[in-house]
């Protein structure tokens, strides 16, 4: 596949995949509470309702970091999908470093958080934002050696090696404590449930607390966007990614991006979050030391 | 746009005043609205029962939070001098529809959206240190704008310099008790004193519902609210986010022994009959004064409303310390949350 129909393949997979996304996160929600189904649209209805509406400042505000906090947020998510190969040898971005651009894809999104609730001169929004970056730091580690550890089997940083190397094993079962690992990152990553902590409802919606109209519509999407990539890189990492009888590779890809999803947004709905200074405690007494037994054991396999 | 927009649910903001009608809380339940937690996000003002006199300043900044086209709609409630022309629904009229009615006006635009009631200015004249007003002692503090900035004070933790930050929070944030205002000073999220301003209304309180959405569970505090405590599958899914391990042991402790975790099991078990907590002269000082803000919220919404009235009523209030010459201004009070 060359350049222009992998980046048509990746724009509709990420506006479909957001559109997707927006419609388990209601369905799961509505299902928990106890109400009744979800129209397929009304992911379009909530965008037009938003959009129907000012947008808003308030005073002082840091205007350049404020949009380039929700654009730039998009983008991240954008670049990881691009890392993402479609098929043997196709990636939008296929650079033989792509684990290591993924990873400063994670750190940037500490940053633009940060400033999402920096800009907009108000204390519940920078409440969110820093303590955001308290979690981000070791949750950014416990990232880094569950990747490393999923790269050694392959011995590249390479994410389109990565996901050759699965074609008999998948490293869901090479490395099985990889992948709950990730999806805890995916969780911050996305600014859900449990790791939570810049958006949550104990600050009103934090970091967002001051977005209306179109600033609300475009950190929304943006959060959405980057579920999408998250569970195609988890689904690369993990599940072998484009691999997988009788259906095309991007099928494949689709079908797994699609299940890791869900279970991403199952568990933000079903699981309580802690304060922080206790979620750091867990983070740094008990998970780190997870990822880094996970690490460790691959090391060992890939010595033998 | 509009008629898309007219099919998704209608963005409420809910100001609770006194004697807010029972149904209030369960206007969450009608899928036909959503009640969003900061006024940014909302198309109509909701102001269920009334607000006292002391506190319709701070119903009009909340009014002028709200994003073009809004409208402001009374329930149960007498329209204020600057809000005479909002839409008001008695005791009969249908609320819900009402509010869809007005949302689909404002699209349209049959119904015009309300102007600002306060001018848009800083409320404060410019008094600041330096000639552009931007400081106090070295680069920090100082009233620029007419806000006093954040000024260095020790932190009681370990010492060390950082800012405290001193504010007004309440009466209408939806993490907040009803009608309950504190000026809290922060050192980042850490509470380092609190006084009560105003004290929470009296009402029937959803506390249990109020802790889960607190832990990050709104579905269940949803479900909470259509009474199912003693349904096995609500009690499974509770035991199984693990509601016990993220709220930390001996949080809140009461003087009766109970802590958070006690009180939101009676609560989520029992919601219709929450036991009182014998508070014992406990003010909120006791409590809060060197909690982060999560665990203060959790803290907070973790009595029953009387309980919590009598917990604020034993803490000290500005105007009391005023009159004991223990002002807290010389730290600079840097404005309102409402």
């Amino acid at each position: 596949m060359t350049f222009a129909p992998a980046l048509t393949t990746l724009i509709l997979f990420l506006a479909i995949g957001i559109w997707i996304a927006a419609i388990l996160d209601a369905v799961f929600y509505r299902r928990i509470s106890g109400q009744g189904g979800v129209s397929v649209l009304s992911p379009f209805y909530a965008a037009a309702a938003h959009l129907s509406r000012q947008r808003l400042t308030t005073e002082a505000p840091d205007r350049l970091n404020w949009y380039l906090a929700i654009a730039g947020y998009l983008a991240i998510a954008t670049i990881g999908l691009a890392v993402v190969p479609f098929g043997p040898e196709t990636a939008v971005i296929g650079i033989k470093t792509s684990v290591v651009l993924w990873g400063a894809c994670e750190s940037l999104v500490v940053v633009l958080v940060f400033l999402h609730g920096w800009s907009p001169n108000s204390p519940l929004a920078l409440i969110g934002a820093y303590r955001y970056v308290a979690i981000g730091l070791p949750i950014m580690l416990l990232s880094m050696f569950v990747l490393i550890a999923a790269a050694l089997p392959a011995r590249s940083l390479d994410l389109r090696d990565i996901v050759a190397s699965q074609e008999g094993l998948w490293n869901i079962i090479r490395q099985p404590l990889g992948l709950p690992l990730f999806l805890l990152l995916g969780l911050s990553l996305t600014l859900r449930g449990p790791f939570d902590y810049a958006d949550s409802a104990d600050l009103a919606g934090g970091t967002s607390v001051e977005d209306s109209g179109a600033n609300r519509a475009g950190w929304q999407v943006a959060r959405l966007a980057m579920l999408v990539g998250f569970s195609a890189i988890a689904a690369s990492t993990f599940l072998g990614g484009y691999l997988g009888p009788i259906l095309p590779g991007i099928v494949w890809l689709a079908i797994k991006t699609l299940i890791l999803m869900a279970v991403v947004i199952g568990l933000s709905h079903l699981l309580a979050r802690m304060p922080v200074a206790r979620m750091l405690g867990l983070i740094w007494k008990f998970l780190l030391p997870i990822a880094f037994v996970d690490l460790l054991l691959a090391g060992l396999v890939a010595l033998a | 746009m509009a008629k898309l927009a007219s099919q998704a649910p209608v963005p409420v903001f809910v100001a609770q005043g006194d004697d807010a009608p029972a149904e209030t809380a369960r206007l969450c339940l009608n899928s036909t609205l959503t009640i969003v937690e900061t006024p940014r996000a909302a198309a109509i003002l909701l102001v269920a029962g009334t607000i006292p006199a002391s506190l319709i300043p701070n119903l009009h900044r909340l009014h002028d939070q709200l994003p073009h086209p809004r409208a402001t709609v009374f329930w149960q409630a007498e329209p204020t001098d600057l809000l005479s022309e909002a839409v008001t629904v008695r005791n009969d009229d249908n609320l819900v529809s009402v509010l869809t009615d007005t949302r689909s006006s404002l699209l349209s635009g049959s119904h015009g959206t309300e102007a600002d009631l306060l001018p848009d200015a800083p409320p404060n004249e410019w008094r600041g240190v330096g000639s552009h007003g931007q400081g106090g002692k070295g680069m920090m503090g100082g009233t620029p704008y007419g806000r006093p900035m954040a000024m260095t004070a020790a932190d009681f933790r370990d010492g060390l310099e950082l800012d405290a930050y001193t504010a007004d929070f309440g009466p209408f944030l939806p993490m907040f008790p009803p009608g309950l205002v504190l000026t809290l000073t922060l050192q980042g999220d850490v509470i380092q004193k609190v006084s009560v301003v105003h004290l929470p209304f009296a009402g029937e309180g959803n506390a249990g519902a109020a802790l889960l959405r607190l832990l990050g569970l709104p579905a269940l505090a949803k479900r909470l609210l259509r009474g199912p405590s003693d349904d096995a599958d609500f009690k499974r899914l509770i035991r199984l986010s693990g509601v016990r391990a993220a709220i930390p042991p001996g949080l809140g402790c009461a003087p009766n022994g109970s802590d958070v975790r006690e009180r939101f099991e009676r609560l989520t078990t029992d919601p219709g009959n929450p036991s009182k907590v014998h508070v014992d002269g406990v003010g909120l000082g006791d409590l809060l004064i060197g909690l982060e803000w999560h665990e203060a919220m959790l803290v907070l919404n973790s009595f029953d409303d009387e309980s919590l009235r009598a917990i604020c009523a034993n803490t000290s209030s500005p105007e009391l310390e005023e009159k004991n010459g223990d002002s807290m201004d010389h730290e600079g009070h840097a404005g309102h949350m409402s």
